[in-house]
């Protein structure tokens, strides 16, 4: 019937947007927990530090993993923050109509979206500021340099802030993928959707307790940890020959 | 339902305006109603129609939630008004015609031009090879639960709520709404319909399509006919992109 | 002056209409359809039980065929139908059903082995049959004796015009929504359009065409609580009567529904006592039985809603402060098939009454629902007495239904009538007839005298309330022209319509004087014109003194064929008269395949006509003669009363039906 090729484009970028999501929802689901080593010990911490390091692998450590990863994710976070602003309200206009709209309808869904545009809005910010950190400063992480950051170069309300829009924003959008494309959804789709949300809302509120006690403890060795010794951490079992 | 219950007085804002009318202007006009049991939109609407305000405008035709025909926003949330009992409602509220839509007066609007221009644009009618039918045969054999999966998308009555309920309309006049997505859901279940995947991609493999729609889900939470919105939007999103690999 | 010239003018977009136009634009003609509503928003919409045609797939219609649709009708009729139209539509009614199926109606469909069903308060088992699989299935349905109603779960009217809506606007028929036709436009016996009213802007536009076509639906509204949309006000009714030219047929001939929820009046489909939901009363007894032991529950509605009302009257009905009623019981279904197949019962009772029908029993009581009566047509859907004008659908009175209407039976003749006068209308199309001869000056005419009608209304002082003598006229019709009729009561109604009727030419429409959009405006015309066909529908009530189908007179109990057998004529001759002028049209018994006979409800109280028994043995001798030499059952049907050469030939040919004529 048609002549024409059909315009893929759309449907790609729209899988890429949620792609990109996932994989960031899911680095974000480890990155918050990898770094709550800190409640568990400062070695534990270290130990989950070197790791990703590449000590375990190749028996010493090469930060430039974490640069590279730092890379890789602000790759990511840039293709799928590009591809976002698509759907951000392009025009003040349109922002005030969506922005009634939601006002209006007193409806959860569309105001999770809302959500969804002001946190990644944040994260635009905060995010690039974070990963340029540590892509540039990839071996100042551990359990004294990380407090340092955290209270001496006064990244703490940055954290906090960052912390629970990410949290937000990762879950909310995990939800949303579910929706979107139908993850899941069983005989009864409205069952389902509620299942996922009571899901989403619950590991919001773990990933916020954890985020914060970590928080919490960095702030708390921070402030306490005497680093006249400078921020490298010591470990009791783990002996670096190369340092 | 007690005799004896005080009934109570509702207090009903509209928002009225008049557009024929070149020194009207929007405004809220606020009507009492003593309530009855078992009232509806319907029977307080005509209320004051007939006793307090006979140029009020409204649009009811089955008066039964199954024509369509009704919905506005109560509480600024889009509903068929006709199956709105008050009792469920506070003593005090608004109704305002369905945005979007072009108005024709207070609460009427008129959905029908609307809906008119979307199934013409997504030609939505079985597309079958032209030949003439021999109604004196046995007809084409169905699946039963093929039947029943295209009738439960086919029972929308194009109310217009999902579009008046989605943020994404607001913003885009030219996406087609839960109820095209539903519709193209529906068509692309039909055996009957002999369109191809790229032929439903054309019509809403777009912007103003399925990758226009942002999950915001206000048209599955305000469907009067509980369609599975949700589910079929997500259907058709993985459909067109199986349809791109 | 707005003129817009077409082939065909179409008034109403519901099922009917859209069959009309989307026929017509088939054979090449232009048309255009006036509607109140968007098309889809069309009282067809409400239909949820089915439509009936004659396939037998499913195993409880096996046996089923044109002969026993047939029959059912003109009993259901109670011997008022025209015999031939009937026959002409069951031949139909499984074509116009595999054509919609073909248009995309997701019909139910045949599942092969066993299913349960509730029969008689029973479950049972129904074993189908492997080749019906994926066939269209039926339910049962008051006043048939085989399985025939064809449904889409419990939303058969939405399914059906809506895919109707799609195919016309596929056909690019023109339909122009918001507009009311509020004259006819006629000249020397013949009509040439209408006057129409756009219902946002309130300009008047003249829609000038070769062929006008009726299908405005009914006039329920006429009554205070109805099944009916309320839109469904007579309008075509009122503006055919206006004509002074034009007749209306048994407009007498109300159907109620017995099963409307109370108190708002909107239907429960007769589906939920096919499917085997019971009636009981306030002991919560089921007392069909004891009325109709053969049929109870599922006799014909005009017998089960009488049963219902003497029961009533018993003392038997459930108090509320809305009048007595009684329930309705579809628990026994179970959830699970109410949640499938009788889903719009099941919202209407949550939304409206705040109960759940799988737990709870649904209070109804038997309400307006069908208007048999309608513009008289022959059986080419023209009317007798004004060319050009045509009218199908429950507009018309071609006379199917007679004096009861089987449930099903409508949604189907509304298709099945489209088909046929679209293809009537054709041919007069095609031929010299229908040239337009009118002249502009006179089409500007009928345009100043409506124009006019609408000043006076908005420029009168000191005049009548529209609403007053509106709600006047609902009440009277509920109170005196209702299920039960007798001459005291109708001779009221008619004297208190008649000065209604004269009050009402004095109505003011107070304060909102806009002649764009403006309901008052538009109900002071309309109150009008209804309260006209409210006493077409009381006069006759009053003359006809015997009881036939829906129309019981308590003084007048028995059906009276030597008198009566015959239908009711009315027509408005003279602007100024106050009464409708009404005669009768013999139904002549001699040409009947069926003669009069009795409909096996209760005592059979028939006064027969003489001939009723000459009749009987010239048709039991032929089918004797033909059976004996054994001629099908087409042949001995011809032989007895022909009728195949009134349908245009593309609808001539003979049924398939899983295992005959394949
Ligand atoms: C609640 C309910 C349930 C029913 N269930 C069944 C069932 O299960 N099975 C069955 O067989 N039948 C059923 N019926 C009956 C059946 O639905 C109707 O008889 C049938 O649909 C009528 O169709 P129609 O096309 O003649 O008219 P409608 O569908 O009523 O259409 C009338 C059209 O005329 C237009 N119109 C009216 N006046 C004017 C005017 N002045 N100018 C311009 N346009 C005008 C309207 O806008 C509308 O488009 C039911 C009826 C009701 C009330
Ligand atoms: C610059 C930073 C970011 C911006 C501006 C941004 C913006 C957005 C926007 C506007 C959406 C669309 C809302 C939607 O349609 O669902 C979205 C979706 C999403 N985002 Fe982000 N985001 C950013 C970073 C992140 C990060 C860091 C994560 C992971 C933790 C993430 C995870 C998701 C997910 C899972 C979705 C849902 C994907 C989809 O709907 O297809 N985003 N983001
Ligand atoms: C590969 C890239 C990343 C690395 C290596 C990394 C590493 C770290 C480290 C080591 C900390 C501890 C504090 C510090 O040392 O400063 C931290 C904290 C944090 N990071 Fe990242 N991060 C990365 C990407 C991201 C991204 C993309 C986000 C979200 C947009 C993010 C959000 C956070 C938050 C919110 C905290 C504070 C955690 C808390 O409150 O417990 N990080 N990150
Ligand atoms: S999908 Fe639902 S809300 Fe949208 S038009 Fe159809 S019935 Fe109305
Ligand atoms: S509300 Fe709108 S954005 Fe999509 S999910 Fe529904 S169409
Ligand atoms: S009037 Fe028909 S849905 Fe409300």
């Amino acid at each position: 019937m048609r002549k024409e090729k059909i315009d893929k484009t759309p449907a790609r970028l729209d899988f890429l947007q949620s792609f990109t999501g996932l994989i960031l929802a899911l680095f974000i689901t480890g990155h918050i927990m990898f770094e709550a080593s800190i409640l568990i010990s400062n070695e534990m911490m270290y130990k989950v530090t070197i790791m990703f390091e590449g000590y375990y692998f190749f028996g010493e450590k090469y930060p430039g993993i974490i640069s590279f990863l730092a890379a890789a994710i602000s790759v990511i976070f840039v293709i799928h923050a590009g591809i976002a602003m698509k759907k951000i309200p392009s025009s003040y206009r349109n922002y005030k109509v969506i922005k009634n709209h939601i006002q209006g309808m007193k409806h959860e869904d569309s105001s999770l979206w809302m959500v969804q545009v002001i946190t990644g809005f944040m994260m635009f910010f905060m995010g690039s500021v974070h990963l340029y950190i540590m892509m540039s400063q990839p071996s100042d992480i551990g359990p004294f340099a990380s407090s340092s950051r955290v209270v001496d170069e006064f990244m703490g309300p940055l954290y906090f802030m960052l912390l629970i829009s990410v949290v937000s924003h990762a879950f909310i959008g995990l939800y949303r993928l579910a929706m979107k494309w139908g993850f899941m959804e069983g005989k009864n789709t409205k069952v389902s959707r509620a299942r996922f949300k009571f899901l989403m809302k619950a590991m919001i509120a773990i990933y916020i307790v954890v985020g914060l006690s970590s928080l919490a403890k960095y702030t708390y060795i921070g402030m306490t940890h005497d680093f006249s010794d400078g921020v490298k951490y010591k470990s009791q079992t783990i002996k670096m020959e190369n340092h | 339902m007690s005799e004896s219950k005080k009934q109570r007085v509702l207090k009903i804002s509209i928002l009225r305006f008049d557009p024929h009318d070149p020194e009207d202007f929007p405004h809220m006009e606020t009507f009492e109603v003593e309530e009855a049991d078992g009232m509806t939109l319907f029977i307080a609407l005509n209320e004051i129609r007939e006793h307090h305000d006979n140029s009020l405008k409204f649009d009811f035709v089955c008066r039964a939630g199954i024509c369509g025909s009704c919905s506005m926003l109560v509480n600024g949330r889009p509903t068929l008004a006709c199956r709105t009992l008050t009792a469920k409602l506070d003593e005090k509220f608004t109704l305002a015609p369905l945005p979007l839509f072009e108005l024709i007066g207070d609460l009427s609007v008129y959905t029908g031009k609307w809906m008119r221009g979307l199934n013409e644009r997504l030609e939505t009618w079985i597309h079958d090879k032209e030949e003439e039918l021999n109604v004196d045969k046995l007809e084409e054999k169905m699946e039963p639960a093929l039947a029943d999966e295209i009738y439960e998308l086919d029972r929308c009555v194009e109310c217009g709520c999902c579009v008046a309920g989605c943020g994404t309309a607001k913003m885009n006049p030219y996406f087609v709404g839960a109820v095209g997505l539903n519709k193209i859901a529906r068509y692309q279940l039909d055996p009957r319909d002999k369109r191809s995947d790229d032929d439903y991609y054309e019509l809403v493999g777009n912007e103003d399509g399925v990758f226009g729609c942002m999950t915001l889900l206000g048209c599955e939470d305000v469907c009067p006919k509980d369609l599975p919105l949700q589910s079929k939007i997500a259907y058709l999103r993985r459909m067109m992109l199986k349809n791109t690999l | 002056m707005k003129v817009i010239y077409t082939d065909v003018l179409i008034i109403g977009g519901g099922l009917a209409g859209l069959r009309v136009a989307t026929g017509i634009k088939g054979r090449g003609h232009d048309a255009v359809v006036l509607s109140l509503v968007p098309p889809k928003r069309s009282h067809s919409a409400a239909a949820q039980g089915g439509m009936q045609a004659s396939l037998a797939n499913c195993k409880m219609g096996e046996g089923d065929n044109e002969d026993v649709h047939f029959s059912d009708t003109i009993k259901g009729s109670d011997w008022g139908a025209d015999q031939e139209v009937a026959r002409m539509f069951v031949h139909c009614a499984p074509k116009a059903i595999r054509e919609l199926a073909h248009w995309g109606v997701p019909w139910s469909r045949v599942h092969r082995g066993d299913h349960a069903a509730i029969i008689n308060a029973e479950k049972v088992t129904i074993t189908e049959k492997d080749e019906a699989h994926g066939l269209i299935t039926a339910r049962d349905f008051g006043g048939t004796k085989k399985w025939r109603t064809c449904y889409t779960s419990d939303g058969t009217g939405h399914s059906m015009l809506f895919a109707m809506d799609n195919k016309a606007k596929q056909e690019k028929v023109e339909v122009h929504e918001r507009l009311e036709a509020i004259s006819l436009i006629h000249e020397n016996g013949r009509c040439y359009g209408a006057v129409a009213r756009n219902l946002m802007s309130g300009e008047l536009v003249a829609y000038v065409s070769k062929a006008t076509t009726m299908a405005t639906g009914g006039y329920g509204r006429i009554y205070s609580v109805s099944t009916n949309a309320i839109i469904c006000q007579g309008m075509g009714q009122a503006i055919a009567l206006e004509t002074g030219v034009a007749t209306l047929g048994n407009m007498e001939a109300i159907q109620f529904h017995p099963t409307a929820i109370v108190p708002v009046g909107i239907l429960t489909t007769e589906g939920c006592r096919g499917d085997g939901g019971l009636l009981l009363d306030k002991d919560g007894y089921r007392f069909m039985p004891d009325y109709e032991p053969d049929k109870k529950e599922l006799a014909s509605r005009d017998v089960v809603s009488r049963r219902m009302t003497e029961h009533m009257r018993k003392g038997k009905g459930v108090k509320s402060r809305y009048g007595d009623h009684l329930w309705l019981d579809i628990t026994i279904l179970g959830r699970e098939h109410i949640e499938k197949n009788l889903r719009e019962v099941k919202e209407i009772c949550e939304n409206f009454l705040g109960i759940d029908p799988a737990v709870d029993w649904i209070p109804v009581r038997p309400t307006q629902h069908y208007s048999m009566g309608g513009i008289r047509t022959k059986y080419t859907g023209e009317s007798q007495t004004l060319k050009g004008l045509y009218s199908c659908g429950e507009a018309a009175c071609w006379d199917l239904h007679g004096f009861n209407r089987l449930g099903g039976n409508s949604v189907s003749e509304t298709v099945v009538a489209g088909m046929l006068v679209a293809e009537n209308i054709s041919d007069y199309l095609d031929s010299d007839e229908s040239h337009l001869t009118i002249h502009t000056s006179n089409i500007e005419k009928f345009v100043k005298i409506e124009s006019d009608k609408l000043d006076a209304l908005l420029t009168k002082e000191d005049g009548e309330d529209a609403y007053v003598l509106r709600r006047r006229m609902e009440e009277i019709m509920m109170d005196k022209v209702g299920i039960f009729r007798n001459g005291d009561d109708l001779q009221e109604a008619v004297d208190e319509l008649e000065e209604l009727c004269k009050r009402s030419k004095n109505i003011e429409v107070f304060r909102s004087k806009s002649r764009a959009a403006n309901p008052a405006l538009v109900n002071a015309y309309r109150t009008q014109k209804m309260i006209k066909v409210a006493l077409t529908v009381a006069y006759g009530a009053l003359l006809r003194t015997e009881s036939r189908g829906a129309h019981s007179r308590e003084d007048y109990p028995e059906r009276d064929d030597a008198n009566w057998l015959k239908r009711t004529i009315t027509s408005w001759p003279d602007e100024n008269q106050l009464v409708p002028t009404v005669s009768y049209e013999e139904i002549d018994i001699s040409k009947m395949e069926l003669p009069p006979g009795f409909r096996g409800y209760g005592k059979d109280l028939t006064k027969h006509h003489p001939k009723t028994a000459e009749r009987e043995i010239v048709v039991n001798a032929v089918k004797e003669k033909l059976e004996a030499v054994g001629e099908s059952r087409f042949e001995i049907q011809n032989a007895l009363m022909p009728y195949l050469d009134k349908l245009p030939k593309k609808y001539r040919a003979i049924n398939e039906r899983l295992g005959e004529n394949i």
